[in-house]
């Protein structure tokens, strides 16, 4: 109930399209309604006048039935229009929030959720969200409405008729539908554990295609598969039961209405209490009512879905920043050296320690490359060093005065970075690299192009710098992306180079245009570079072997190459 | 499932709508049967419009109570209780339908995958295959569950209501007759036209779907250049854009349905307006006047249905899309089955001679490949990714074939050896070896299902796996999830190796894990991987300076060729290629 409040507050700006949309909607059901109603009423009239059993002025219910119709089709025309100009707005709206709240998380707060993909689940959960509006609020809201107006016009007539007409329409509208659907829980959390099984076994019988092959038992996995997939079948099975069930007696509920309106009204008519005509009109008007509630069984199922979703993207936006920073910006440094004493940080209050204890001591454009297995620390030290994570004990100097005297805005503007996962975004090459530097020139972009050793390749795309990289536009090799990201650090000119795994995954020709790059880009500046290739060790000066957030060793490259106790199982030669 | 690029052209379209008929094919008895029973319900309409005529005819115009009218209340009632029941078979004999579709299809097409074989899949995302065969086939099921049967009978219950309809007032009947194939016709024409509007649309939709989750993906970077607020802007207006251009598109998009109500509507309102003066002027009488204008709403409803039943189409023909593109790949050259035999009397030996594969002939990615690996002896291979490595050891594995030259086993063609007889002989581990779901037990006898407790604990004891296998809740048999839930890399590893020593097989095929692990985890693998190399042939596809130090031969690949082999010592006195690899000479230093 709390996040429908908090999702109505969001979508607040909008609220009169999104009334007006209810509106039409309620009046299209309305119409419909109406059309029969008059019709059924209107033919038994003319019928009764034509036997003599009553007079008729024809003209005011015949006009009355077209521009009912005309109205119904109209109305239905402008209703889709509005309610869809709301989601819309509504969808930009909720974008924009969300991207804000989001900013400040990032990246530290949303490494929590990496659970599920996290990117995934929030790109599924503002899908579901898009569609609040059209297809819960709007459909119950116009539902719960129309249904009001009909109970009180039948009670005109009869009493009795309106109540069990208003029985009948919550019995098919709400009952039903939210008796399936508890109904459907079990079976539905069955199937969904299910589906998860099967494509844990699809997935393993998949990627290990080629073991069952050499191990010979190909068979046995496809016979799995098999099985899994017709256990899958049985709470689906359930499912189509119970929603075949539910929507017969949804039918049947619409029905016995009208045949207990019968009975209650043909005693009236033959008494003369009510007219011929009535009788024919409440028909068509119970008949016809139902179509009012036919749209709550799908807005109660995308309910729990929307609810679900609006948690997640609440908990998420709800997060505290890790980091704060200080209320006075600290002086700025004269020279960039850095200094870790006796660091110790970790990502949880009970996990273990990240970095447990580093000493390290780099001096202004000094250049150390950092080396370790997986979970050793690398990429620790550069989040606290970006002040994207804090840290818990020791202490962390950049110029001799301590990091958290800076704000992270401060420190970052300081950094440039060369990441292994690399983002370029879906834009432009110009774009990608005005990141960094935003009225850059022509001429400086085509120079930090050149230095990174990737110009010639990208003036030969066929539309040079404005070619569209990423998903969605050409993509460039891995080697080039990279570069590309070299060239934006360069154009950043920040006195702290922060790489990580800049060749990575490369091929040979790349790595040594890469390597070559980065040569430029590290003289008179202050670098940091994790790698595992020994190549990478001859551009620097000092090595230190990482391991479970201590370090192991270090010293001098080559002599660690040789002589080392970790370094030459660390250094991969491929 | 993985998002399509774009909207498929129609042509495509098509052929998927056909394939996806043609395998209703499979389910033709459940699905007649649903039809059939909505057959049932249509006729069911028309007596229920029937009898209410006749009741509502008898109160209003004759003037007859409810003493008269029992009678067809009674069947009235009957009528319902048929109608509950024909709308709850239709729903699960239709189900039945499309779950026999989905275990069809999702079998057959596993069965094709494994036929496609490991060097075809190597060459595919394992997600994407994963997403096509589950999500892909449940996808299918709206289409014979609901869209099929629906479409049968939107096309039979106005015809049998028109049927009954224009005997008793034929000028109703015209008017139906008209109006019910414009509503089709109508919704096609103006379809076309927005089609195209949509299509560009579709993309403008995914263009801002991207960028937004473009920015949420790069957040990390846009801090980095502290430009992430400037982008909040730029997301609120693409969004804001998107609206704006939306909305012309919807306006002409939903000009169908405008049409689709408005013929519907005012037909119903003709009808009735032209019922009631012919009433008026005594030319009919109130009894079928009524019966007809009960059925007007019913006649129009199928069609005014068929708009969400064309949603279900839409779904499962981008899902058939991935589904027949699998099935339409062709094993590149299915290797006959050979019946060759091996000599197990002699000590392995393979040997290849001036071996070169090319997937395209004009791009080939091994080419004059010559050495022998004998019984006892390691040989490593190194290389730049993409220098040839894995599809080396793919070749020796019999996943694919040479293009050119042979590799003999023991003097035979490997070509002439079934796979079958070929892998009895041989152990893999790949780099990130596969669990499979069931328990440490099953995982490690994946080769030998029914080998014995004491030969799969000596197995684990040799990998260095028994100590922490002991230690687990359930030991042997504590199962394992997706992806060897909870366990470590290096667990998983010692699993996999394990699995090889159980296998006892002649040759073992080694692909080293790139990442490397903790030091005390490095050791016990390494240890592990020196005892199982003992005594067989090994192929190491090396990633680690410890690692090559220990072969016996190092064949140096690049670009497809071998250009140098030799043990370490050997090599690193060349001061070649290898040399350079290792990064411990350079020239000049920087």
């Amino acid at each position: 109930m709390k996040e429908l409040l908090r999702l109505l507050q969001l979508f607040r700006p909008y609220w009169r399209a999104m009334l007006a949309g209810i509106g039409l909607s309620a009046a299209v059901v309305l119409t419909n309604v109406a059309l029969l109603a008059v019709s059924g009423w209107f033919i038994t009239a003319m019928a009764l006048a034509g036997l003599g059993m009553g007079t008729i002025n024809y003209f005011t219910p015949a006009a009355g039935i077209r521009a009912l119709a005309i109205i119904r089709a109209v109305g239905r025309y402008g209703e889709r229009l509005v309610t869809h100009d709301a989601t819309l707005h509504g969808l930009a709206e909720l974008r924009g929030w969300f991207y804000q709240h989001l900013e400040p998380l990032a990246p530290a707060r949303l490494q929590f959720y990496r659970g599920g993909d996290l990117l995934s689940r929030i790109r599924a959960d503002i899908d579901t969200l898009d569609n609040f509006y059209l297809r819960v609020l709007a459909p119950s809201v116009a539902a719960a409405f129309s249904v009001l107006l009909m109970t009180a016009f039948i009670t005109l007539y009869s009493g009795p008729v309106a109540l069990i007409n208003l029985a009948g329409l919550l019995a098919a509208g709400l009952v039903l539908p939210l008796w399936a659907q508890w109904l459907g829980n079990a079976p539905g959390e069955r199937a969904v554990s299910r589906r998860a099984d099967l494509r844990a076994a699809v997935a393993d019988s998949v990627r290990g295609l080629g073991e069952l092959e050499v191990y010979q038992a190909s068979a046995r996995q496809a016979a799995t598969i098999d099985r899994l997939g017709a256990e899958l079948i049985a709470p689906q099975r359930q499912q189509a039961r119970i929603d075949g069930l539910s929507s017969a007696l949804s039918g049947l509920a619409s029905r016995l209405t009208l045949w207990l309106a019968l009975l209650v009204v043909i005693p009236l008519v033959a008494s003369q209490q009510l007219g011929g005509a009535d009788l024919a009109m409440i028909a068509f008007f119970v008949l016809a009512g139902f179509e009012g509630v036919a749209a709550l069984p799908l807005a109660f199922q995308s309910l729990g879905e929307t609810f679900a979703a609006a948690r997640r993207i609440f908990e998420i936006v709800d997060a505290e920043p890790m980091v704060t920073d200080p209320s006075h910006e600290a002086d700025l440094p004269a020279k960039f050296d850095i200094e870790f004493k006796q660091l110790r940080m970790r990502y949880a209050p009970d996990g273990g320690w990240a970095l447990d204890g580093i000493d390290l001591k780099v001096a202004a454009g000094a250049r150390v490359a950092i080396v370790g297995p997986t979970g050793s620390g690398k990429t620790s030290l550069f989040n606290v060093l970006l002040r994207f994570w804090g840290y818990q004990e020791g202490s962390l100097d950049l110029g001799g005065q301590p990091l958290t005297g800076f704000s992270g805005e401060t420190v970052r503007s300081w950094c440039a970075v060369v990441a292994q996962q690399t983002h370029l975004f879906n834009a432009s090459v110009r774009d990608n690299l005005l990141l960094a530097c935003p009225d850059a020139s022509q001429d400086a972009l085509i120079a930090a192009l050149r230095q990174a050793c990737v110009y010639d390749e990208i003036a030969a795309l066929p539309q040079g710098l404005d070619t569209l990289v990423g998903e969605i536009g050409a993509r460039l090799s891995g080697g080039q992306a990279r570069r590309v990201a070299i060239a934006r650090a360069l154009l950043k000119d920040a006195p702290i180079l922060l790489l990580d795994e800049p060749t990575e995954g490369l091929d040979v020709t790349s790595e040594q245009a890469v390597l070559q790059a980065l040569e430029a880009l590290m003289i008179g500046r202050t670098t940091l570079l994790v790698t595992h290739r020994p190549q990478a060790l001859r551009y620097v000066d000092h090595v230190v072997v990482l391991g479970r957030g201590r370090v192991l060793e270090q010293g001098k490259p080559a002599a660690l190459l040789q002589g080392g106790q970790y370094l030459p199982s660390y250094a991969s030669i491929n | 499932m993985a998002r399509r690029s774009g909207p498929m052209p129609r042509s495509t379209g098509k052929a998927l709508g056909v394939w996806l008929q043609s395998q209703a094919t499979r389910v033709r008895a459940p699905l007649t049967a649903a039809v059939g029973v909505g057959a049932v319900d249509g006729l069911l309409i028309i007596g229920q419009a029937g009898l209410l005529a006749l009741i509502i005819n008898a109160v209003a115009i004759e003037g007859h109570g409810l003493r008269t009218v029992w009678p067809w209340l009674w069947w009235l009632l009957g009528v319902f209780a048929a109608r509950a029941i024909a709308a709850a078979l239709i729903e699960t004999t239709a189900f039945e339908a499309a779950a026999r579709v989905k275990l069809a299809i999702r079998t057959e097409l596993y069965a094709h995958i494994q036929a496609l074989g490991p060097g075809w899949a190597r060459g595919q995302r394992s997600g994407d295959l994963t997403n096509t065969l589950v999500d892909g086939v449940e996808a299918l099921e709206k289409y014979y569950a609901a869209y099929l049967p629906q479409m049968r009978l939107a096309l039979f219950v106005p015809i049998a209501i028109l049927i009954v309809v224009a005997p008793t007032d034929w000028v109703s009947g015209l008017i139906m007759l008209i109006t019910a194939p414009l509503i089709p016709l109508f919704m096609i024409i103006i379809g076309k036209g927005a089609e195209q509007l949509n299509q560009r649309q579709w993309r403008r939709l995914a263009r801002m779907s991207a960028h937004f989750f473009d920015a949420i993906e790069g957040l990390t970077t846009l801090k980095l250049f502290n430009a992430s607020r400037r982008e909040a802007e730029v997301v609120a207006h693409m969004a804001d854009d998107y609206r704006t251009s939306t909305m012309a598109v919807l306006r002409v998009a939903f000009l169908s349905s405008l049409i689709l109500e408005f013929l519907a509507s005012l037909s119903i309102a003709m009808i009735a307006v032209y019922i009631g003066f012919r009433l008026y002027d005594g030319e009919m009488l109130f009894l079928p006047g009524l019966f007809v204008l009960l059925l007007a709403p019913e006649f129009y409803k199928p069609l005014r249905n068929m708009g969400t039943q064309y949603h279900a189409r839409m779904e499962a023909i981008g899902a058939a899309e991935q589904i027949v593109d699998i099935f339409n790949t062709r094993a590149a050259e299915n290797k006959p089955e050979g019946s060759a035999v091996l000599d197990n009397t002699k000590p392995l030996e393979v040997v290849f001679e001036d071996v070169g594969f090319a997937y395209h002939i004009d791009q080939p990615v091994l080419e004059h490949i010559n050495f022998t690996l004998e019984h006892g002896q390691r040989i490593a291979l190194v290389g730049a990714s993409g220098a040839g490595k894995t599809t080396l050891s793919q070749l020796l594995l019999g996943f694919i074939s040479p293009s050119r030259g042979l590799i003999r086993v023991n003097g035979v063609d490997l070509r002439e050896v079934a796979n079958t007889v070929w892998l009895e002989k041989v152990a893999w581990l790949p780099q990130r070896p596969t669990l499979f779901h069931g328990s440490v037990l099953d995982n490690i006898r994946l080769g030998t299902p029914d080998a014995d407790i004491a030969a799969v604990r000596q197995a684990a004891t040799l990998a260095n796996a028994a100590t922490f296998i002991d230690a687990l809740t359930a030991g042997y048999d504590t199962p394992l999830g997706d992806r060897g839930q909870g366990l470590s890399g290096g667990e998983i590893q010692r699993i996999a190796l394990a699995r090889a020593f159980l296998k006892d097989a002649e040759l073992v095929v080694l692909d080293e894990a790139s990442a490397s692990l903790d030091p005390d985890a490095e050791r016990l693998i390494t240890e592990s991987i020196e005892r199982l190399a003992r005594d067989r042939a090994m192929l190491v596809i090396a990633h680690r300076l410890d690692t090559v130090r220990r072969a016996d031969r190092i064949l140096v690949l690049d670009q497809g060729r071998i250009v140098e082999q030799g043990d370490h010592e050997t090599l690193l006195a060349a001061g070649g290629r290898y040399a350079d690899m290792l990064g411990l000479y350079r020239s000049t230093p920087t």
